[in-house]
């Protein structure tokens, strides 16, 4: 079976829960009451749907971590809920290879009046260790958590970051084949958190399958080795960890400058899809940018552009139909935060291609990587494609993401004092 | 029925573990700690029989001895139905964040209830000892009875704990259905005090628990072989609601995780 190479097979999954609000009206003793007084038995009301999955596929290869992304009510968690096995899929099917352990939650069967000691155990079995396997790991796990003698006081008794330390540290011994964790990699302080991951580590070297769901994007594209982008109850990207990222990152970006702009956009409401950044060839957009480069004033594209230089943004575009554009440039850092945009109104535009132009008379930008973010189309009408490039700032003195235009010049120096004093202000470069 | 007893059999080690934390958690804030096992059914115990033994001079003899004979079962019976039937809809923490077959939940309770019952069988022995009242060779009955009354027991459960998912009302109905049952069981009365055979027969087939209750006594009690055709009827219903029980388990537990 070609199943065998794989962890886990998702494929075509829909999940469909039961809208349990009749009509924003809760259901009490008197409403119910009511209704069935005014002969309405509710037999012609349609039962509400909530489709959290509509139509996800994922695979992961066994030995790889995988990321998972996507913004609050995309449905993450629920896929990663069928997974496991504690919801049914609605249809499509999900094959799994292999023992799970799955941290939805730290902690889960904790219960307060028993000691640490006792928990571990039941804590344990409930994740699905045996009873022998809990206790030959016993002395691990309270190493592990660091709780020291209060590993035999009750659970009530514990911070809430002694707590979890504990519930990590038994919920990493499990030693499953697949672990399913769902954004707990940070618990506890700094010391613990690089416990923690060296953990991860370990999972990871010893080949372990994770499946990882988390808004941590900068631990995806550290730990994983796939990243999967699930938007609006589907999949909707799956690839490098680096690429996957950056092209969330672009479509939250896109989302924000369209709030931003018309004050509404999927960011509006939980688990609405993002707006579509890639379009294929095919899609009929009858003016869109095909490319955008970044030159100095010489005309030449240098290894790193110097803070002060002059720059041109060149965005080639194309036209089908004769038409008016709106040609707009976003500077963004590389995490993926706009820092500027601009908009230009082009006027009246020929059949086929072109090139706008923005010119910068000085860069101005900070020491680091920075991309371009370019789109061509109709005015007023939601940008379909992106061009994009990237480009490089020389290392220069002074830091921060801009480098304002500024000069420096000292006043009332006294004169005795040839020395600059500690503490005073220093004229620098 | 077979594959939701061998799920249970295959989580045992979770049966067992949260069977032990619940008979160590139920009284550890308290000052006697396990011995709150004993004591209470003695003091119920004790309640009837100064109402019924004492101020209405019940003419059942050894008549401390008779009612806890038929308290206790009863106790491991209640106890079991009116926990039971919360098991699941109150273990969200657990269900919608681990896998592992719910039947588990409502089976932790019986057997939790269970144990507690087999602890108190030598406190009856001891009671009987004060009334001069030896075991004998039909104590080996015991061990059928205690199955049937679990798989009795474990079936209602189930069903009722399944319900109560999807309708919470039923927790708080049952105790009133377990209040009744209490009364149309002979255990602070007799069978025999009812007046004709036919409403005998009415108690005794009509509800289940008399009939095991009555068999307690059988055993207990009055020493003899228990009566087989109420027995009979009693263990074809369990496994008949057994079989139903695990049926409707198994439709249903996809739904327990979103439901609660």
């Amino acid at each position: 079976m070609a199943g065998d190479k794989h962890a886990v097979v998702v494929t075509n999954v829909t999940k469909h829960f039961k809208k349990v609000a009749k009509r924003r009206e809760y259901t009490t003793f008197k409403s119910e009451l009511v209704r069935f007084i005014k002969g309405d038995r509710g037999v012609n009301e349609p039962t509400q749907y909530i489709e959290a999955l509509k139509g996800v596929d994922l695979v992961v290869p066994k030995g790889s971590t995988v990321g998972i992304i996507g913004r609050n009510g995309s449905g993450k968690s629920t896929l990663l809920k069928l997974i496991t096995g504690i919801y049914a899929p609605t249809s499509g099917t999900v094959q799994v290879n292999g023992r799970i352990s799955a941290l939805l939650e730290l902690g889960a069967g904790f219960h307060p009046d028993f000691s640490g000691r006792e928990n571990i155990l039941i804590n344990g079995i409930i994740l699905g260790m045996s009873r022998a396997e809990v206790k030959d790991r016993m002395e691990e796990i309270i190493s592990f958590a660091e709780l020291g003698e209060f590993i035999d006081e009750p659970v009530r008794t514990y911070s809430s970051g002694m707590f979890m330390r504990l519930a990590f540290a038994v919920a990493t011994h499990v030693d499953p084949e697949l672990l399913i964790v769902d954004e707990i990699l940070s618990v506890g302080d700094e010391h613990f958190a690089k416990k923690s991951q060296a953990k991860m580590t370990e999972f990871k070297t010893s080949g372990k399958t994770i499946l990882l769901v988390t808004h941590g994007l900068d631990a995806v594209e550290k730990w994983c080795d796939l990243a999967v982008w699930i938007d609006g109850g589907k999949t909707r990207l799956m690839g490098s960890p680096a690429h996957v990222v950056a092209e969330y990152r672009r479509a939250v970006n896109a989302a924000e400058a369209q709030d931003a702009k018309t004050g509404h956009s999927a960011l509006s409401a939980p688990g609405l899809a993002l707006p579509e950044m890639v379009t294929p060839p095919s899609a009929q957009e009858s003016l869109r940018a095909v490319s955008v480069s970044v030159v100095d004033g010489s005309g030449q594209r240098p290894q790193a552009f110097l803070a002060d230089a002059k720059l041109d943004v060149l965005v080639d575009f194309e036209a089908t139909v004769a038409q008016a554009g709106e040609c707009s440039v976003d500077v963004q850092t590389a995490d993926g935060r706009l820092l500027f945009s601009s908009i230009f109104l082009t006027g009246s535009l020929p059949v086929g291609t072109g090139r706008a132009r923005m010119t910068i008379a000085r860069l101005g930008l900070g020491e680091g990587s920075w991309t371009i973010a370019a789109s061509v189309h109709a005015p007023g009408a939601t940008p379909m494609t992106a061009a994009t490039t990237s480009f490089l700032v020389a290392p220069h003195p002074g830091t921060g993401l801009v480098r304002l235009q500024h000069t420096w010049s000292v006043e009332g120096r006294p004169p005795e004092v040839d020395a600059p004093v500690p503490g005073q202000p220093v004229a620098r470069a | 029925m077979i594959r939701n007893l061998r799920e249970l059999y295959q989580y045992r080690a979770l049966l067992w573990a949260l069977t032990v934390r619940e008979l160590k958690a139920r009284y550890r804030a308290s000052v006697l700690g396990f011995l709150w096992t004993f004591l209470n059914p003695t003091l119920s115990m004790a309640v009837y029989v100064l109402v019924f033994g004492w101020l209405m001079e019940s003419d059942t003899p050894r008549f401390p001895y008779y009612v806890f004979s038929g308290l206790l079962p009863w106790i491991y019976f209640s106890s079991s139905v009116g926990a039971g039937t919360s098991a699941v809809s109150e273990r969200r923490d657990l269900l919608t964040k681990v896998r592992f077959p719910a039947q588990v939940l409502p089976a932790t309770v019986v057997l939790t209830n269970a144990i507690n019952f087999l602890l108190s069988i030598p406190l009856l022995v001891l009671l009987g000892l004060v009334y001069r009242q030896f075991p004998t060779w039909h104590f080996v009955f015991i061990v059928p009875l205690l199955l049937v009354q679990t798989l009795f027991t474990l079936a209602i459960t189930y069903v009722l704990s399944a319900i109560n998912v999807a309708f919470r009302d039923l927790q708080h109905i049952i105790g009133n259905v377990l209040q009744l049952a209490f009364f149309v069981t002979p255990i602070i009365w007799r069978l025999e005090q009812v007046k004709t055979v036919e409403q005998q027969h009415l108690v005794l087939y009509v509800n289940p628990i008399a009939a095991l209750v009555e068999a307690w006594h059988d055993v207990l009690f009055r020493q003899k072989v228990p009566e087989t055709m109420p027995l009979l009827v009693v263990s074809v219903l369990s496994v008949v609601m057994m079989w139903l029980a695990s049926g409707v388990f198994e439709q249903r537990r996809e739904e327990f995780a979103e439901l609660i």
